[in-house]
């Protein structure tokens, strides 16, 4: 049975640790059965304890110790790595945000704090790292090239990529994508870095593959609809995504009427604060986020396919407290702890981290047009698709 | 309507001067259907609001907002409560006018039948219940007045019944044989069978299925139907076809767990559908998604309502009422190749959503019925469900008697291609 070691910030009820480690203790629901891993959490370090931690009561009922150190949740108190597996979920808990409003959550750090552990004991075993991999692209590329020399598998990322899809689009493997766009809502960092995963995972397999970003522009405000008006983003995938959304607002919530939020002039009053994120990639393909809090409450993606027209859905995050959309994402951790095979490649999440903290920094620096040669991140989507049974 | 019974239908039938035809082939088709809706109130999420507007504003539908290729011109509403949209819609829309009669509603006040299609709503309004707990909405007395236009005016024309087709089932068997002796297309049902699923798999055409179950939520005479949908929609696609009910017995209360725990449904298929769940109430505090035990279960679950049903075939089917454990509607069955499971999906708008975007392919399907003269789906399917609706509540009144449905036994085959949303 393989040994876990979780690693976290803070393990408090609806928390991404709790999500997470809980289905390893639990269980989750797979396939219509209840999923038990053959797999056991036998060390936590959580690096911090606010009302509410659960951390104690947990490692109480399921047999499991917390230690004061990364390193020491990692050899289980012991001399040498006793953990076959490494969840590191940094997400939640009372962090600084910097300048880009990017808040700085410790993933690099307690990275840092296995690789090292790895590299003195000799043995390096899988690591899963929950959303995006830093807030610094340059830190995350040297998570990503750290997997590398230490030859361990790596997987990382968001649910969105991994959840259902309304429908079940998937698109086909070396199409032409002559534009993509996604609409997402809710706060930055968190919420657009869950959008720009969505729309990567979808446009990652075009012809050729991904060839990585060349530049980026992010802007706010009523340049957003300015933007739209001089074609710079497409009204007509804005139309197709907005079509799969469960949750218009205005009129929607008013009086329980259907809407084309599209065409029917309403966006502009239902969002205050609009932003788009341009990314231009190598091959030239363009993509756009448009963040629409205030007019819906879902992620919808649209894209034009050479030859097979627009197609749309919506990535499906299920209710809370459930959150089954979490279970296909510990479905897809489980798989690489057996296997020590990512089901999808980990560059996709450092693209979109780079790209992420680069649309914040254009828009630090007053929506600047920003080269991006170091996004240069090249890989080829997986062949088989991770789409929930 | 009571003299219209008097009058025998091939009387009635000879002098409109169409008997042999069939009503519907009589009719005429302008280039856009003109249909019309009669419904018993209009309010926000209720189900005509969901339905009408759809008609009148479109709808996201395919990856494009569409709008239908036909107009709503006339609405029939019952009660016009204080929350009433209908006439804020009539206002918005002037090609739709509110009629005070059902017969003026499709007549367009011209005296003759002038629609090329008719929705039937009758759900949700101020209606009494009768001593077995049954809302009797008047959707036999709406259909009853749709009748007289089409016999009056020598044409009849498609239907769509929103839910169960009566709650009582003289009248629903009633409205079936009238349509196929005016011979005009009848649809009706639940958006259950039609809105997309978690994951988007449909049953395999002509699998041996021997056991059938749905986990769901909501009351009786209520939700219970569309669980009994939900279940139906699927195992109408086993091999053989469907052959109806031979009888219905329901479980209350501590005769449903006494039930459970003697495994008179089977607990790996309840299971199945629970593991399709997205909303299963968490059974202890701080988890957020764990799986209940019995005893859990008999916490959470105040009023827990079974429906066990035999087909003719042998199969055997369980609707589960279960709120407080689930809100939404799972489906399990017992297949050759194993057990089979999804959810339909229902973005119910109960605050997470703003749209029932279920009601998108109901409409849709309408359209498409209203387009080509076809029943979307069989109504055969429905019929049945309101005959197992009604005989559930009525062995809940008899404590749990099992009740006998000779008159169930409705034998049909489900259409080849889904048509559930994939799309």
């Amino acid at each position: 049975m393989k040994r876990i070691a979780v690693i976290g910030t803070i393990y408090k009820y609806l928390s991404h640790v709790q999500h997470i480690a809980d289905r390893f203790l639990v269980g989750y629901p797979h396939e219509g059965a209840w999923h038990r891993p053959d797999m056991k959490v036998v060390s936590l370090y959580i690096d911090q304890k606010p009302e509410g931690d659960l951390s104690s009561q947990r490692a109480a009922e399921f047999g499991f110790s917390v230690y004061p150190t990364i390193a020491e949740a990692l050899r289980c108190g012991g001399e040498k790595l006793a953990v076959d597996a490494v969840l590191i979920i940094a997400e939640h808990g009372d962090y600084p945000r910097n300048e880009k409003g990017q808040i700085l959550y410790p993933r690099y750090e307690f990275f840092k704090a296995c690789t090292e552990v790895f590299e003195k004991d000799g043995r390096a075993v899988p690591i899963y790292n929950d959303k995006h991999l830093s807030w610094s692209f340059e830190k995350a590329k040297w998570m990503v090239a750290e997997s590398k020399r230490l030859k361990f598998p790596m997987l990382a990322g968001s649910s969105l990529p991994v959840t259902w899809r309304l429908p079940e689009l998937e698109l086909p493997l070396g199409c032409e994508i002559e534009e993509a766009l996604m609409v997402g809502n809710g706060g930055s960092d968190p919420m657009d870095y869950h959008a720009l995963e969505a729309m990567q995972c979808m446009i990652e397999r075009r012809k050729r593959g991904e060839t990585g970003v060349r530049s980026v522009e992010m802007i706010e405000g009523a340049a957003v609809w300015k933007a739209g008006a001089d074609g710079r983003w497409s009204n007509q995938l804005l139309q197709s995504a907005l079509s799969r959304s469960d949750t218009p607002q205005g009129y929607s919530f008013e009086d329980g009427r259907t809407q084309d939020l599209a065409t029917n002039g309403q966006l502009p009053k239902l969002v205050k604060n609009p932003a788009a994120y341009f990314i231009t990639h190598n091959d030239g393909l363009k993509t756009t986020l448009l963040m629409l809090t205030g007019a819906v409450q879902d992620f919808n993606f649209a894209a034009r396919i050479k030859g097979a027209g627009v197609k749309s859905c919506q990535f499906l995050l299920t209710p809370v407290p459930n959150v089954t959309y979490s279970a296909c994402l510990v479905n897809n951790i489980e798989h690489m702890f057996e296997t020590g095979r990512a089901a999808y490649p980990v560059e996709r999440t450092l693209l979109v981290s780079g790209m992420l903290e680069s649309c914040l920094t254009s828009r630090l620096q007053g929506s600047k047009v920003l080269e991006t040669p170091h996004l240069s991140v090249r890989y080829q989507a997986p062949k088989v698709s991770v789409t929930p049974a | 309507m009571q003299a219209f019974r008097n009058i025998s239908r091939r009387e009635l039938l000879g002098a409109a001067g169409i008997a042999s035809t069939g009503l519907a082939q009589a009719q005429t088709r302008s280039s856009r259907p003109k249909i019309a809706a009669v419904s018993t109130t209009f309010f926000k999420y209720s189900h005509t609001q969901h339905i009408v507007d759809r008609f009148l504003e479109g709808y996201g539908w395919n990856g494009e907002f569409h709008h239908p290729p036909m107009d709503l011109v006339s609405l029939y509403v019952d009660q016009v409560g204080s929350r009433d949209l209908s006439r804020d819609r009539a206002r918005r829309f002037p090609g739709m006018k509110i009629y005070p009669t059902i017969s003026e509603t499709l007549t367009l006040g011209t005296g003759k039948l002038a629609v090329d299609g008719v929705v039937v709503v009758g759900e949700h309004g101020d209606y009494q219940r009768n001593e077995m707990g049954q809302t009797q909405y008047p959707r036999y007395q709406f259909f009853q007045e749709i009748f007289k236009v089409f016999r009056a005016s020598g044409r009849a024309v498609p239907i769509f019944n929103d839910k169960h087709l009566s709650w009582k089932w003289d009248w629903a068997k009633e409205i079936y044989d009238t349509s196929k002796e005016l011979k005009f297309p009848l649809m009706a049902g639940s958006s259950l069978p039609v809105t997309w699923r978690t994951p988007s798999v449909e049953m395999p055409r002509d699998a041996r299925c021997s056991e059938a179950l749905c986990v769901c939520y909501g009351g009786v005479d209520s939700y219970d139907f569309h669980g009994l949908e939900t279940i139906q929609c699927m195992v109408e696609r086993r091999k053989g076809g469907e052959t109806g009910v031979k009888s219905v017995t329901a479980y209350r209360g501590d005769a449903f767990w006494k039930a459970y725990g003697e495994s008179v449904w089977p607990h790996d298929l309840m299971e199945a559908a629970l593991c399709r769940s997205h909303t299963l109430t968490p059974a202890r505090e701080g988890f957020n998604d764990i799986l209940p035990t019995m005893a859990d279960m008999q916490r959470l679950v105040k009023d827990p309502v079974a429906y066990r049903y035999e087909h003719n075939d042998g199969l055997k089917s369980t609707m589960l009422l279960m709120s407080g454990l689930v809100k939404d509607f799972n489906f399990a069955a017992r297949l050759d190749s194993g057990i089979f499971s999804t959810q339909m999906y229902l973005p119910m708008p109960d605050g997470r959503t703003t749209l029932a975007t279920f009601f998108s392919p109901l409409v849709n399907g309408m359209e498409q019925m209203f387009l080509t003269g076809k029943a979307t789906y069989p109504v055969e399917r429905t019929l049945l469900t309101t005959g197992l609706t009604e005989a559930g509540v009525k062995s809940l009144f008899l404590k749990g008697a099992r009740v006998e449905t000779p008159h169930l036994g409705i034998s049909y085959r489900a259409t080849k291609e889904s048509t559930f949303q994939r799309s």
